[in-house]
């Protein structure tokens, strides 16, 4: 999980919830946690991600990755589905935290998201993990 | 959820039910299948302007109905779903979808008042990098055919999905 190089941002409290937010169909709360004393940020997206919400999941991703976290896990498991403007938003944040030496990881996609990482080969780009322990872990 | 009132059942504006005549193809362009025609009796239309929940609803209502296993089904919905996020992206007024089946495929005809000026559009792959362009693209690997007619009075695409053969297991 640590790479050299990465920035030393800052560390948010343990298990605080940032914030949840309900854009019609499209849920997004943000946790910071911690794992063997890592922390990282978990981000809870459910319902439906497309076209007509993507603007808003692109800034909640652009904002918690300005806070440079070592690792951004993307709780996947409550969202049903998710088209290609959604997963632009993901490769989005995924450039910017390589960018600056983070790691960004998905986890439980249901069988419509995971088809399209699978058919963008976005899964290959993106580690994806059955559940945030084993993405905390890496 | 086909009639929640928020998708609105009527022959969508500027289209004509499809009917046993092929679709008129621009000039020049190169000779396509022969096109399916829907049952006249039944033709499922709706008319979409934000709400792609509600057609990706109905679309995956129909596609389990006409016969197609869950993956199939979801790979329609996406299909349908990716075309209309194109309609409220690059149209200024509504789509409309059409739905019909028979025992060999299922067809999905979006309509919508945008225009598709480059005929490659979706059949090339593009970088994970790319800002956009893989909507299309990911229609073209779900369905088992996809048709584009773009022109001055819009754009009309159909996506077919083969159904599975009665008996043949699944």
């Amino acid at each position: 999980m640590t790479r050299p190089g990465r920035p030393a941002g800052p560390i948010p409290p343990a298990s605080a919830l940032w914030y949840n937010k309900c854009v019609d169909l499209l849920t997004v709360s943000v946790t910071a946690r911690e794992s063997a004393g890592e922390p990282y940020t978990l981000v809870e997206i459910a319902g439906e991600a497309d076209v007509t919400n993507t603007d808003e999941l692109r800034r909640l991703l652009d904002e918690e990755v300005s806070q440079q976290p070592r690792t951004l896990i993307i709780d996947l498991s409550g969202l049903r589905f998710m088209d290609s403007s959604a997963l632009h938003a993901l490769l989005r944040a995924n450039r910017a935290l390589d960018r600056q030496g983070g790691v960004l990881a998905l986890v439980s996609p249901q069988p419509a998201v995971a088809k399209i990482l699978r058919l963008t080969t976005a899964d290959r780009l993106i580690p994806v993990f059955g559940s945030v322990a084993e993405a905390a872990a890496g | 959820m086909a009639r929640d009132g928020k998708t609105t059942r009527r022959e969508p504006a500027g289209l004509q039910a499809p009917t046993r005549q092929p679709v008129p193809r621009p000039d020049g362009d190169a000779p396509v299948p022969s096109l399916p025609s829907p049952d006249p009796d039944d033709p499922m239309s709706y008319s979409y302007t934000t709400d792609l929940a509600a057609i990706r609803a109905v679309v995956h209502r129909y596609a389990v109905q006409a016969g197609l296993t869950e993956s199939r089904a979801i790979d329609l919905t996406l299909a349908v779903s990716e075309v209309a996020a194109n309609t409220i992206k690059h149209a200024k007024s509504p789509g409309s979808l059409k739905i019909w089946y028979d025992a060999k495929e299922i067809v999905c005809q979006i309509h919508d008042e945008g225009v598709i000026a480059d005929p490659m559009a979706g059949r090339r792959e593009p970088s994970l990098d790319a800002q956009g362009g893989h909507g299309l693209w990911i229609v073209n690997q779900v369905c088992d055919q996809v048709e584009v007619q773009s022109d001055g009075n819009g754009t009309t695409i159909r996506l077919h999905m083969n159904l599975p053969r009665r008996g043949a297991g699944q």
